[in-house]
């Protein structure tokens, strides 16, 4: 991709003028993985914005980079091989790009905290559950809890908020003891403990089953409401979207493709792909019926074979001349929805 | 109909250790005498809240973990008493996708030898018919042959999940238990893998234990499907009877609470959660017990069990008396 993208003026002065009630407003942003097979552009000019007190969903194909996103505002990507090479990252006005690390590290787990993906893999094993909670309360909620105990009782207090029954029992559970959707809610209540103004939640309900997911997400909300948290949300269920969401930002490779309230991208999604993961929800019983679930053909390139023009194009039904040599630029068909397709160029 | 898999009254518990001594002050009984049958070429599925004991079944089932007493028996033969030959012979013809793909791959492997692992373990083919294989298993779950060489923390979650599914298939198995296989994918590249399985499914008329808590994936992919709560199987039928009718009051619960793709349109926090320390020391009556808008004199006193009341259709509730012994 030799040409310089393409940004309109339009959306920019968007980005940055119009809201003043904006908690973070990415601009930019470019995070690469620097591999022995090449340059993985993982996130290749991301715009984003999260006004105070509001949910995003951000949703898009595996591998399209919401992880890399996630990590990138809490500045936790691995150096090497990866690297924020441009952009910027403001969050309370302040460029979270321009901290240095101390800064940070104050800011993580104080304003923001994160909910990983892989809760298995983020508790520590060697700890119990109940020492790893009261670790983060005594770090982050000083004024709230000032000794172990009545760190402990808070933790306890947390777990039994996040549904987990006997909790003064589990406490004392290393997380090898507890099911996924335990450990995952574990990780909630160590988010939730630090009251965080801004709360990325990487797939937190992916391991649960619905009765608990609608818990958990009830329980953000509270917090959402309680302490006006924003939060940024991943995840691939559209009815999770549809349900705690109030705008969503759809990524493709690297890049987000399509920004809405959820109810318009609901109701008339613009992007091609945006319309293909709606297709793809599946229904019950449908297969009884002889029905194959609607993908969308094709694979997510790689570093590889990223195509030209619009990454999207060799996958859309609705590709143009255009999109086979030129990366399309944001547009914004009506108030409050940009789309990245060449199909709304006017 | 011949099974493929017949598990009997299987019981695990765990025991609860607490202080600093680790005594054992509790026990949580994850299974809690299961049946289940799975037939040649169908999907069971397998619902229920987060801690009920899901995967601990799936793991009594790979003989990865010990009941404390039951059976499973997979294509005639005990898998827990079974040795040499008898046992190859389970071990190659039950596979597992688990929950966490990060986990369950080796980070310091490459994927070509992560895929060729199971083809290794049972000594199947030479170096270069396995590296073919593994290749070709790759293009089978859609992702590129040139991602062979690298790692596992290059993939994404998503990514990582397919590599997994490669890998249960390497060896043919005749029943893969995939434990919350598509949970980790969005609902695209989950169209691919579930297309994916059905396609595999008719086309070597292989059998999937699918665990998912997502009704409508569960709904899509099973034949029958079975929910279960704290460690018993409450109620089973065929997937369309089961949505069409359900009859426990959990299995409703699990189906207000599934969130619709309609902005809005907000489902019911359920509160299903129990009695404080129900899990640990079970009451004497059902385990839904106070729970239950329905809840009435018997549910206290006497446990449900699982029995048939409609044709097909099992369920384990005192509010459903089967045909044959009501009055
Ligand atoms: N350490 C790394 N080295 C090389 N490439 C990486 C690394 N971490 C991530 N990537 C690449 O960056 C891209 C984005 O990955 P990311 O984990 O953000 O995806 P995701 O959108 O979170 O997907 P999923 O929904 O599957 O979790 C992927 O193509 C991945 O292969
Ligand atoms: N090794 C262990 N030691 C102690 N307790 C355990 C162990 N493994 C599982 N348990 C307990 O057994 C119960 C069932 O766990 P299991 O992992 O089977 O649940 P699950 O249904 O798979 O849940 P999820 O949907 O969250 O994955 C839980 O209460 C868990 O804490
Ligand atoms: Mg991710
Ligand atoms: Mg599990």
């Amino acid at each position: 991709m030799a040409t310089e993208k393409p940004v309109t003026e339009q959306y920019q002065a968007d980005a940055f003028s119009r809201r003043k009630d904006d908690l973070l407003v990415i601009h930019d942003l470019h995070t690469h993985f620097f591999t022995p097979d090449g340059v993985v552009r993982a996130l290749d000019g991301v715009d984003l914005r999260l006004k105070k007190g509001t949910t995003l969903g951000l949703v898009g194909e595996s591998g399209c980079g919401k992880t890399v996103l996630a990590l990138s505002i809490l500045r936790l990507i691995q150096d090497p091989p990866g690297r924020i090479v441009k952009g910027s990252i403001i969050f309370e006005g302040t460029d979270l790009l321009g901290l240095d690390e101390q800064e940070i590290r104050k800011i993580r787990g104080n304003k923001i905290s994160m909910i990983f993906q892989e809760p298995m893999t983020s508790l520590n094993p060697v700890f119990t559950i109940g020492a790893q909670i009261a670790e983060v309360i005594l770090l982050h909620q000083r004024h709230r809890a000032s000794t172990k105990g009545q760190a402990m009782d808070m933790a306890v207090e947390m777990l039994k908020m996040v549904g987990i029954s006997s909790p003064a029992r589990r406490i004392n559970d290393y997380p090898h003891q507890l099911s996924g959707g335990m450990c995952q809610r574990v990780m909630i209540a160590m988010a939730l403990a630090c009251r965080p103004s801004l709360m990325i939640a990487d797939e937190p309900t992916t391991a649960l089953d619905v009765t608990t997911q609608a818990q958990i997400l009830c329980l953000m909300k509270d917090l959402k409401d309680e302490i006006d948290t924003s939060i940024l949300l991943v995840t691939h269920d559209l009815g999770v979207v549809a349900q705690s969401c109030q705008e969503v930002a759809v990524m493709y490779t690297g890049n987000v493709v399509e920004y809405a309230l959820v109810e318009d991208i609901f109701a008339l999604p613009l992007h091609p792909y945006t319309k293909g993961l709606m297709r793809a929800i599946p229904r019950i019983g449908a297969r009884q019926e002889g029905k194959t679930l609607h993908a969308i053909a094709g694979n997510v390139p790689t570093v590889r074979d990223m195509p030209k023009g619009c990454t999207f194009h060799n996958r859309c039904p609705e590709v143009m001349d255009i999109c086979r040599t030129e990366y399309p630029p944001v547009f914004r068909p009506k108030a409050d929805h940009v789309v990245r397709c060449w199909r709304y160029v006017n | 109909m011949e099974n493929l898999l017949q598990v009997r009254g299987l019981r695990k518990s765990f025991a609860i250790r607490s202080g600093i001594f680790r005594k054992t002050t509790g026990h949580v009984q994850a299974v809690d005498g299961v049946d289940l049958d799975v037939h040649p070429n169908e999907t069971l599925g397998l619902v229920g809240e987060s801690g009920c004991g899901k995967t601990t079944l799936a793991k009594i089932i790979l003989a990865l973990e010990r009941p404390d007493s039951g059976s499973v028996v997979f294509d005639g033969t005990d898998i827990h008493s079974a040795r040499g030959q008898a046992l190859e012979h389970v071990r190659r013809g039950i596979q597992v996708i688990f929950q966490d793909p990060f986990g369950s791959l080796n980070p310091r492997k490459k994927v070509a030898s992560i895929i060729a692992e199971p083809m290794i373990i049972h000594k199947v083919g030479s170096k270069a018919q396995r590296y073919d294989r593994s290749a070709e298993l790759l293009k089978l779950v859609g992702l590129s042959t040139d991602m062979l060489g690298r790692y596992p923390h290059e993939f994404s979650g998503g990514q990582r999940q397919r590599i997994c599914i490669a890998r249960a298939m390497a060896v043919n198995p005749r029943l893969l238990v995939c434990d919350e296989p598509v949970s980790a994918l969005d609902v695209s590249i989950q169209a691919q893998v579930i297309n994916l399985l059905v396609e595999l499914q008719a086309e070597l008329k292989l059998s999937y234990i699918f665990i998912s808590h997502d009704l409508s994936v569960v709904g899509y992919i099973s034949h029958r499907i079975a929910v279960m709560y704290r460690g018993q199987i409450v109620e089973l039928a065929d997937a369309q009877e089961l949505f069409d009718n359900p009859l426990h009051p959990y299995t409703r619960c699990l189906m207000d609470a599934v969130p619709e793709p309609v902005p809005g349109k907000i489902a019911a926090a359920a509160h299903v959660r129990g009695d404080e320390d129900s899990v640990l020391f079970p009451a004497r009556g059902c385990a839904f017990g106070s729970s239950c808008p329905y809840r009435e004199e018997p549910c206290t006193r006497e446990k449900p069990v699982l029995a048939e009341a409609l044709h097909g259709h099992y369920v384990a509730c005192h509010q459903h008396i089967p045909p044959d012994e009501q009055a």
